[in-house]
């Protein structure tokens, strides 16, 4: 619900290009979202489909995630071109390296494509993912920037990757415990409630704002007219 | 195995730190002016002076009393940002976030406060959670505009 009305609020304020990466992930949530929703309802959840179904989408959001990492990171004020060059081949070989990394899993197992690969490459881009955004958040403390927004969008893609990441990382150590099985089902989707709340703040603030600024301008100009 | 164990730690320490900094950018929201001395003095409110005295003299407090107080002005500016000139009359996206933000400072205190740590970060981040509510009740009930009331005038009648 909260993904629908953001998309929509970007869409009806015209903020595409500004808003794009969280746009993009938006849509990639919602679509997977809804794609799950009717194969669960067609099939149940203890299913073969819905379970194929559920890491394809997985897949598919991880990559999008990434994605929207490496826009925010060209949003980030890097206008030179220079270290744009630079960011850019430091995601690529970032992604390469998971997606090697992953393929070793692969190699080591090779009929169980779903079990090992999908999820090895998931657990592995999620960390890169909030590696990356960690890196994005020290760069625009270094660099002193004023975009709130910006920072607010990065805190929210951290909320979204650190409680994941960590809940894999538990269910790894404990061997699939129960316990950890109950709390990363309950953990992720209050990581992206969390993730959601916080853009929803950014995006629709944001617009606040801005209007509020263009208002005083506006009156500070016609004080000086007076 | 270790791999997953720094995994594991830089990854919930990420998440906090996240929440953390997310929040504290809602809290540095600029109000067209300060609406929360108002609002705390119509409620009889104690936190500004609580944050007065520990911004002046950083002096320390009586735990219990202060907890209670705090839990206080709480209820009575979460009962007011629901029921004050609030058509809808539930909390908006950030006030959620908010409210779990305050809840677990609030057990962050109570830990600082078994393992004996300064405690005074934790209180004065409590308060300012309490004086961005205040403000929004105040910004509220200011737009609303009933009659010739002032915002402290409508809250006593409230």
């Amino acid at each position: 619900m909260i993904e629908a009305a953001l998309v929509l609020y970007v869409a009806w304020s015209s903020q595409w290009k500004r808003q794009a990466a969280a746009a993009f992930y938006l849509t990639c949530l919602l679509v997977a979202q809804l794609t799950r929703a009717c194969v669960l309802h067609a099939y149940g959840f203890a299913s073969q489909r819905y379970y194929y179904i559920y890491w394809s989408t997985d897949f598919l959001l991880v990559l999008s995630a990434y994605l929207a990492v490496c826009l925010l990171f060209r949003r980030a004020g890097l206008r030179e071109e220079k270290n744009w060059r630079l960011i850019r081949l430091l995601l690529v070989s970032v992604f390469v390296l998971v997606a090697a990394l992953s393929g070793v899993s692969l190699s080591l197992n090779r009929n169980e494509f779903f079990t090992y690969f999908i999820i090895a490459f998931n657990q592995n881009l999620y960390f890169a993912c909030l590696a990356l955004n960690t890196l994005l958040y020290v760069l625009l403390q270094y660099i002193d920037s004023t975009d709130d927004e910006l920072a607010l969008l990065v805190c929210g893609v951290g909320i979204q990757f650190a409680g994941p990441t960590a809940t894999l990382a538990l269910l790894h150590l404990t061997a699939g415990e129960r316990f950890a099985q109950s709390l990363t089902a309950s953990v992720m989707p209050l990581c992206s409630l969390g993730m959601l709340l916080v853009w929803a703040y950014a995006i629709t603030h944001a617009k606040d704002a801005a209007t509020q600024i263009t208002r005083r301008v506006a009156e500070a100009t016609a004080d000086l007219n007076v | 195995m270790i791999a997953a164990a720094v995994i594991l730690i830089v990854s919930t320490a990420l998440f906090f730190y996240y929440l953390q900094v997310a929040c504290q950018k809602i809290l540095r929201r600029q109000f067209d002016r300060e609406y929360s001395q108002s609002i705390a003095n119509a409620n009889r409110l104690e936190f500004p002076s609580l944050r007065k005295s520990l911004e002046e003299f950083g002096s320390p407090v009586d735990y219990p009393w202060l907890r209670t107080m705090l839990k206080c002005d709480f209820l009575t500016l979460t009962y007011l940002l629901k029921n004050a000139a609030n058509l809808n009359q539930r909390y908006s996206k950030e006030e959620h976030l908010l409210i779990l933000y305050f809840r677990w400072q609030f057990v962050s205190l109570a830990v600082r406060r078994l393992l004996k740590l300064s405690e005074k970060n934790a209180i004065l981040r409590l308060t300012s959670v309490l004086q961005y509510f205040a403000n929004v009740v105040g910004q509220r009930v200011n737009a609303v505009r009933f009659g010739s009331l002032t915002a402290t005038d409508y809250l006593l009648n409230l």
